[in-house]
């Protein structure tokens, strides 16, 4: 489980997340959706225990920035950054070392053929294009089997074969019980799994749904998304 | 001893050399850019915008020349601020001055049109590339060798060097030394030498613009490809964050040994490093700073042995050179592997104790100066000789202020933050460098002081009586330090 309370983010005087609360039970995949500058990616930051924040988040109990919270927390950045001189095998030796894994070969070999870099295992980081680079984030994130994920827009730079693949493991981790967040803007990539929505704005959410509800009331998300946005904006204009 | 300095810095000999080595150092970097397809002539912006516009290719490229001699200008402004140094200390008028400094803008337009050249002469034609590059190599070694065979006929003596920079050969090497020739043909009033020179840099000129009118110009795709990452290298040096693909570029990686091996936990970063180590340089700790610092280490050290005399002679040396390699030293810390991993998110994600990541994660940055002191003043030990306490001394101290380096790096980082302004940050991390070494080197001069009557029996023991004091307290303001930040890894802000 993933419970944010009163987060917010100050830059200065700007606030790039204005007292988020929200709670991620265990098995459900959680989409925060807004448009570019809404702030989801600082609120994934600071969730993932990378930036300073004010509130509390709290990962399966233990506070984010807590060495029990980093063992069971995946996080899979926006802009992925391998190290450029280490192969995809090592990338996943690393991280089994620093976590303490153990018989984690199978594992990794899985992630990898799933990934499609069975061929590539021995390539350096700075030999692979952007989207390999994804594909190995999204290996150490998972090499891990954590209770918690966090993604970053994570279907840039993937090709269709590698965004199916990652769309089945994300029910499969639905299933295993583990607590998913993904920040979006592109609303269609997630729309087979979702299981609650907020739509954040100006650093706000603006708007919180369930798929249960949606579904009842014959909501769509796509043109929730837009009535709250656009209505912002033209309020923004008004002002 | 102060005299003989004052005689070195006084004679126009040293002017003159100077001088030439300087037009060196300004052109020859920028004739090889030329070569480099234009790697700085444009910005990521000036491609995307001016590249599809309806202008010709030609004047695309004057304005991308143009734009790079608007930065260079920037050199000269650099340059004049020594001018006042220049004419107290080799008497020169203030007229002569001024014309050392224009003979600098003369080279900075003059060298941009070889570029311009160069580049049209090598853009798309790597063969091509290759032959003028080592035509610009001949440059520096044709002036390099005139000064070598000098000194080994004559000996390595200064005034032997000084003879050998002033030698009337090094005016044949073209266009820099042509350019030297008819500045200080103005300023001896030496009318052969300002006919002579003067024509052959008109007619290099003249060839310059001939080749320039008369090519057919089509770099666009070289170019592209090189804005691309020089914008990534300018990005990174703004930003801080030097990743190993700004830093090696193209270069091939030969992997030999697959696999970490060893470690767990925090660990676990620093055999990554040693791991990483061994991909860049086939002998790990041992690279092209290495180098520099040995050759360094070793002039420092010629040059002192000809001016120092007395009982502490080569203690002094010894001492001078690790100065003037711990000065050079903080240039090397830029690129250490600490500072790279904070550029990526793994590091602040790991589960292990914060001081043990910091620790691990700086490792090899604090052993490499160790290794890289040992390198130098071994090799400075070999060629001028040397207690072997001087020699101990100099690599713990030496290696001990990487460690001064790298706390002040993590404590500038948990005050200012990982993210904020670089100007501010290398401010804040210079001036902490020097309060840091402040403490250790008063310590050192209080034991020489205290134990002073012990040294006049044992002069051996004179640079350790000093410098294990700077040696300890060093490590233990690194360690205070890194346990004080322990939660720099907190965040990556």
């Amino acid at each position: 489980m993933i419970n944010i309370s009163h987060l917010t983010k100050k830059y200065n005087r700007f606030k790039a997340n204005d007292n988020l609360s929200f709670t991620v039970n265990d098995g459900e995949i959680a989409v925060l959706a807004g448009p570019n500058g809404a702030g989801k990616s600082t609120a994934i930051k600071c969730i993932a225990g990378l930036l300073r924040f004010e509130g509390e988040i709290e990962i399966c109990g233990y506070n984010n920035k807590s060495i029990e919270a980093k063992k069971i927390l995946g996080y899979i950045p926006e802009i992925p950054a391998p190290f450029e001189l280490l192969t995809i095998w090592e990338h996943m030796e690393f991280i089994a070392r620093a976590y303490h894994l153990e018989n984690w070969e199978e594992r990794a070999n899985d992630l990898i053929h799933r990934m499609e870099l069975d061929s590539r295992k021995n390539k350096l980081g700075k030999e692979l294009s952007k989207g390999m680079q994804q594909k190995i984030s999204i290996c150490c994130a998972l090499l891990i089997s954590p209770k918690a994920l966090l993604f970053d827009e994570p279907f840039v730079g993937l090709d269709p074969h590698a965004i199916k693949e990652l769309k089945s493991m994300l029910l499969e981790l639905k299933a295993q019980g583990i607590s998913i967040i993904i920040s979006t803007h592109m609303l269609d990539s997630v729309n087979e799994f979702w299981d609650r929505v907020f739509i954040m704005m100006d650093g706000r959410i603006e708007a919180e749904r369930e798929r249960q509800m949606v579904e009842e009331s014959g909501e769509n998300l796509e043109e929730l998304f837009f009535n709250i946005t656009e209505r912002n904006n033209k309020q923004k204009v008004k002002e | 001893m102060n005299d003989v300095k004052y005689e070195f810095a006084q004679d126009t000999r040293a002017l003159f050399g100077g001088y030439l080595a300087l037009l060196h150092f300004i052109s020859i970097p920028i004739m090889l850019k030329g070569l480099s397809t234009g790697t700085s002539f444009f910005s990521m912006s000036d491609v995307n915008n001016i590249f599809v516009a309806p202008l010709s290719s030609k004047k695309i490229l004057v304005y991308g020349v143009g734009r790079q001699l608007a930065s260079m200008l920037f050199l000269v402004v650099c340059f004049s601020a020594y001018g006042g140094m220049v004419i107290r200390v080799f008497r020169l008028s203030v007229s002569n001055s001024l014309l050392l400094i224009a003979g600098i803008l003369i080279m900075l337009v003059l060298v941009q049109m070889i570029t311009l050249m160069i580049f049209c002469l090598s853009s798309g034609h790597p063969r091509r590339a290759s032959v003028l590059k080592y035509f610009i190599y001949a440059i520096p070694i044709y002036s390099l060798t005139v000064v070598g065979i000098y000194m080994f006929q004559k000996g390595m003596t200064i005034e032997n060097l000084l003879s050998a920079v002033s030698n009337q050969l090094l005016q044949y090497t073209p266009v820099i030394g042509w350019l030297h020739g008819l500045i200080f043909g103005i300023i001896d009033r030496n009318i052969e030498s300002i006919v002579i020179y003067g024509l052959l840099l008109l007619i290099s000129m003249l060839i310059c613009i001939g080749v320039f009118i008369y090519t057919k110009l089509d770099y666009y795709e070289d170019i592209l490809q090189k804005a691309e990452s020089y914008y990534e290298f300018r990005d990174a040096i703004r930003t801080g964050n030097m990743s190993e693909s700004v830093m090696l570029g193209s270069r091939k990686i030969k992997i030999s040994r697959h696999g970490i091996g060893k470690g767990h936990g925090a660990q676990a970063i620093f055999y990554k490093h040693l791991k990483e180590g061994t991909r860049r340089s086939r002998f790990r700790f041992l690279n092209i700073n290495t180098i520099v610092l040995m050759v360094i280490a070793l002039i420092t050290g010629l040059v002192m042995n000809q001016i120092i005399v007395g009982p502490f002679k080569k203690t002094i040396i010894f001492a001078g050179v690790t100065i003037i390699c711990s000065y050079v030293q903080f240039f090397f810390s830029a690129s250490g592997d600490w500072v790279k991993e904070l550029s990526k998110p793994y590091i602040f994600l790991i589960p292990d104790d914060p001081v043990k990541k910091l620790i691990m994660a700086s490792a090899t940055s604090i052993i490499k100066p160790f290794i890289d002191g040992a390198v130098a003043y071994i090799t400075l030990s070999c060629v001028l000789g040397g207690w072997i306490t001087d020699i101990i001394t100099s690599i713990l101290v030496y290696g001990s202020f990487g460690c001064v380096y790298i706390a002040a790096n993590v404590l500038a980082q948990r005050i200012v933050g990982m993210n904020g302004n670089r100007g501010i940050f290398i401010t804040f991390y210079m001036s902490l460098i020097f309060l840091l070494m402040i403490p250790g080197i008063f310590f050192g001069v209080l034991s020489l002081v205290y134990f002073r009557h012990i040294l006049f029996g044992i002069t051996v023991i004179a640079a350790t009586v000093m410098g294990i004091p700077i040696f300890l307290w060093n490590i233990l303001i690194c360690f205070l330090i890194f346990f004080t930040c322990k939660n720099l890894l907190n965040n990556v802000e």
